[in-house]
């Protein structure tokens, strides 16, 4: 560690009354697990190129904000969460290719970055950061997909009761466990929100699943045929299903279905962004929408 | 976990020109879905013997498809 150049920025301040914000972390890599799960790991090539970190860091607080030409989800625009959400950046030169200094691993089995998500929180700690979420940049020369876990709750403490479903969960306002997303510094697009929106869902109170595959249900993906007209009650409000998938078309032998669209003409942003005509103007379903503004509602009134 | 751009559904399927219709687009669903599943699922929450005997068939099923679609050598 006597090594180490430790660079932290504010990109945001946040509410700066409060001792514990929202806080958004955005990391520069240290090391690579290769593969992810082996023990093994090499320097993460991040750390010699701050330039395109910043460029990466900029590109996702504006992906965040909505702020992106064209972009049709603003996630952390609205007023009353726009300013409370503390963002920074965590830029670390000359720490060892070791496991404690490890967040992202290549997955063995895909061109998958994956996040290594017990390592973050110590990571950050040790330079005297808390944070929600958390991404780590990797420059890996050969996997380029970006991935998330979702957010481990504290269960024990407080949080918003809501209802899913005739469900009782809690917007819990703190974590055990960070969501963590590993992404690629030359990624672009609406994956930095995308990959945001997984990791601020919950384990334990309502996961935001992808929608482009027929696969785990989620707050926003259910399994039926025929596709009921009611997807389902949050909050005592009912959302409408998604009768069409948002023109892309439910696959034939799929089962599984998802909520009524803000915007019926593009993809969901948790469905395949790219076969939308313009993946920036993708938009979330009713439902994802409402839940993650609640979720964060919640944790910023902490 | 990033979706798959259509370029790159139609360069998996490229590299099997002598599949048969849907077989490489089958697969590739099949591998994307078990992708996507892995996250879905709390990676540090305790399983039982049975639960954790799927997430190791998945991970197997996970190769196998890996192996199938990018070509690669088995060293099994």
């Amino acid at each position: 560690m006597a090594d180490e150049q430790v660079s932290i920025a504010v990109i945001k301040d946040g509410n700066t009354a409060k001792p514990d914000p929202f806080t958004v972390c955005i990391i520069a890599n240290p090391a690579l697990e290769a593969p992810w799960g082996s023990g093994q790991f090499l320097p993460d090539q991040i750390v010699g190129a701050r330039g395109a970190f910043d460029s990466c860091a900029a590109h996702i607080v504006d992906c965040l904000y909505g702020s992106l030409p064209g972009q049709g989800e603003m996630l952390l625009a609205p007023p009353d969460i726009r300013d409370e959400v503390r963002i920074v950046t965590l830029f670390v030169a000359g720490a060892g290719a070791d496991d404690s200094n490890s967040l992202v691993g290549q997955d063995a089995v895909s061109n998958i970055l994956v996040p290594r998500r017990a390592a973050f929180a110590p990571f950050m700690n040790r330079h005297g950061i808390v944070a929600d979420i958390a991404y780590a940049v990797s420059s890996s020369a050969s996997h380029a997909r970006a991935s998330a876990w979702f957010t481990s709750d504290d269960d024990g403490r407080s949080g918003v009761a809501f209802q899913l479903d005739g469900i009782q969960l809690f917007h819990r306002h703190f974590c055990l466990v960070p969501g963590t997303i590993a992404i690629h510094v030359d990624e672009r697009s609406l994956t930095a929100l995308h990959e945001f929106q997984h990791a601020l869902s919950s384990y334990s109170n309502g996961k935001i699943v992808d929608l482009y595959v027929d696969g785990s249900l989620g707050v926003n993906k259910k399994r039926a045929r025929p596709i009921p007209p009611a997807f389902g009650t949050y909050r005592a409000t009912q959302h409408a299903s998604d009768p069409m998938r948002d023109g892309l078309g439910y696959p034939a032998g799929w089962g599984t279905f998802h909520c009524g669209l803000h915007l019926p003409s593009s993809p969901a942003v948790m469905d395949n962004y790219f076969q939308g005509a313009s993946p920036l103007a993708c938009q979330n379903d009713t439902v994802t929408r409402q839940f993650l503004l609640d979720r964060l509602r919640a944790k910023v009134s902490r | 976990m990033r979706p798959l751009s259509p370029d790159e559904r139609e360069a998996v399927a490229l590299r099997h020109p002598e599949a048969a219709p849907g077989e490489v687009e089958g697969r590739l669903d099949e591998y994307e879905r078990l992708l996507a599943d892995r996250f879905a699922q709390d990676p540090d929450l305790p399983l039982a013997p049975e639960a954790a005997g799927l997430v190791g068939d998945r991970e197997e099923r996970l190769l196998e498809l890996h192996r199938l679609l990018f070509d690669l050598p088995d060293e099994g």
